[in-house]
């Protein structure tokens, strides 16, 4: 239906960062968090008309913005997602001296990319989300001004961060040569009809799928991930480990779903990505084996995350991917929260001995850390056991069984390092180094509301997986 | 299809040969001024870092923003009479989050030359 409904939540949006940024420069106050309430104010109106506007299917522009069910699922649960790293970063910002109230204003404005690119249907329209995600992405890896470790993460991501949008514009620019066109659906009835430039198509479909490989961390492109992970300040690290990897499946499912079986029939795209599955799974549990620093060990289970939803992708259940994403979203979000609470004032506790005696010293914050890394571990009465059932089950289900026993020895070795942190907090003699000064009621809500979603989705997983049917039923094909 | 990848093979490997051509033969005349990095007529070896004006940065992005602006008009005004009301709209739109943009820029201090 077309209607200008369509670009509501993505105005909301700019709207809230608009106003947040000339609050900030008119109004200089010492305490910034009423900006953060008016984000949580404009966050909830966007997910409450999001909630509204479900089934209904509204378009603009041509059709090149589209709202259907999958667009809006995602809407919502990255809306909770910034919500909630909003929250959990009220009393941190300015304990770590990054309180400009610029940080809501690009939170904001990295979530209107997230919109572009989940909502659009043309892959110019999609570049150009890319890009407001990216530049916004940089500047909050960067927040901590005087911090030589977050000034190296933004550098990097930077530098790296625009190759890899080069990519997609190269790709896109061979895509466009072969089929005269940049919009989606285009490029698919191109794909399905032989045509002599099939060559030149494929090579620009593994151009943009490498640009959005980088911004999910697979494999060979991963190298960023751990350095800029551990420079960012922490909220904005749990942003980052959910938001583009969220985003960047969303777009891989519209690409690639609708043709799978003819261009799997060739088989090269296929065998390609299955190897980089398994090496996702494989190189991201064992190198972080060997971290000490908590955020390291936490991206390099993201990267390792990253390969059990290829798999589903693979598999082409696209249901159980977006389950595992958004079971992914709480627990890692609860992870990097409890990480957050490990703060004082300038100094941020992030080694493996600082958690020494942790669960003792702070019942709540550490029992609750203990479940969000046994549900990343995948342990069975919790949200992450069940995403990782539900993957693997459908590819075995399509015969994809040693991909799936790959699967399952490298989850068995990322127990090693999520307990290992369990370990720490809960069987080592307490060194007396951690006093945080972290006595904050959003913090703990935050913490309260992913343990929630975590035993939700593990136990009464019924209505959700209701809703992502009926999302992923909204796809075109 | 052949062609193109030929062509994309004989460019490339063009590329490499005048590099290496250039190497091998070319003479090999050097001095220490000449092996230096070029670091934009600094000397690239200081005792400590010296503050460099970031002000013309500021200005250069200011500059590009309203440049790329009034490249959005030039179309905008070819079809502005077949795009009727909404054209208006939109464009109000845009100028207006530039301008809000400059305001903000303006009270942060970016044209504060002193200090």
């Amino acid at each position: 239906m077309n209607s200008l409904y369509a670009l509501a939540p993505l105005s909301i949006i700019v709207l809230a960062s608009i106003i947040i940024l000339l609050l900030e420069v008119f109004l200089k106050k010492e305490n910034k968090n009423y900006l953060g309430y008016i984000s949580v104010f404009f966050l909830t109106a966007c997910f409450i008309f999001c909630f509204m506007s479900w089934g209904k299917d509204y378009s603009y522009f041509n059709g090149s913005l589209l709202l259907d069910n999958f667009a809006l699922f995602f809407f919502m649960i990255l809306t909770i997602g910034t919500l909630l790293i909003i929250l959990m970063s009220l009393n941190y910002i300015s304990l770590m001296d990054a309180n400009h109230g610029e940080f809501f204003a690009l939170l904001l404005l990295a979530l209107s990319g997230m919109f572009i690119m989940i909502s659009s249907t043309d892959f110019l329209v999609i570049f150009l989300g890319l890009e407001v995600l990216s530049i916004s992405s940089y500047a909050l890896a960067g927040l901590k001004k005087k911090d030589e470790q977050s000034s190296e993460a933004s550098v990097k991501y930077f530098l790296l961060g625009s190759f890899a949008s080069a990519f997609l514009v190269f790709g896109l620019a061979f895509l466009f040569g072969a089929f005269k066109t940049t919009d989606i659906l285009g490029i698919i009835d191109g794909f399905n009809k032989p045509t002599e430039l099939g060559l030149l198509a494929i090579f620009g479909l593994g151009m943009v799928i490498i640009s959005f490989a980088f911004k999910i961390a697979f494999v060979p492109f991963h190298m960023w991930t751990p350095d800029v992970y551990q420079g960012s300040p922490t909220p904005v690290t749990a942003f980052f480990s959910v938001g583009p990897k969220a985003v960047g499946f969303v777009v891989l499912i519209r690409i690639l779903y609708p043709y799978w079986h003819s261009l799997f029939d060739s088989n090269v795209l296929f065998t390609i990505l299955w190897i980089v599955s398994a090496l996702t799974m494989i190189f991201g549990n064992l190198i972080a084996l060997r971290q000490t620093n908590v955020k390291r060990i936490l991206a390099y289970s993201s990267i390792a995350h990253a390969g059990y939803i290829l798999v589903g992708i693979l598999a082409m259940d696209n249901a159980s991917c977006v389950f595992y994403l958004t079971v992914y979203l709480f627990m890692n979000i609860g992870a990097f929260t409890a990480i957050t609470a490990m703060t004082k004032k300038g100094k941020e506790y992030v080694e493996l001995e600082d958690y020494a005696g942790a669960g003792f010293n702070h019942p709540w914050i550490g029992a609750a850390f203990a479940v969000f890394l046994f549900s990343l571990a995948g342990f069975p009465p919790l949200g992450g056991f069940l995403a990782k059932f539900y993957v693997f089950a459908a590819a075995v289900k399509e015969g994809l069984i040693s991909l799936v026993v790959i699967g399952i020895l490298a989850s068995l070795v990322s127990v090693y390092y999520y307990l290992r942190i369990v370990v720490f907090m809960y069987m080592h003699r307490s060194a007396g180094k951690l006093d945080i000064q972290q006595e904050n009621p959003a913090l703990l809500i935050v913490l309260f509301l992913c343990l929630y979603g975590v035993l939700q989705l593990g136990i009464f997983p019924g209505n959700i997986l209701v809703f992502i049917r009926d999302a992923v039923g909204s796809l075109p094909f | 299809m052949t062609e193109i990848f030929l062509v994309f093979l004989i460019y490339g490997l063009l590329g490499v040969i005048m590099v290496l051509v250039n190497k091998i033969l070319g003479p090999k005349k050097t001095n220490p001024v000449k092996l230096k990095p070029f670091e934009c007529g600094s000397p690239y070896l200081q005792d400590r870092i010296y503050p460099v004006p970031i002000k013309y940065y500021l200005v250069a992005f200011l500059f590009l923003l309203f440049d790329v602006e009034v490249v959005y008009f030039f179309p905008w005004a070819l079809v502005f009479r077949e795009l009727g009301t909404a054209g208006v709209v939109f464009m109000s739109v845009y100028v207006a989050l530039l301008a809000l943009g400059f305001v903000y820029a303006w009270k942060k201090g970016a044209f504060q030359w002193e200090g």
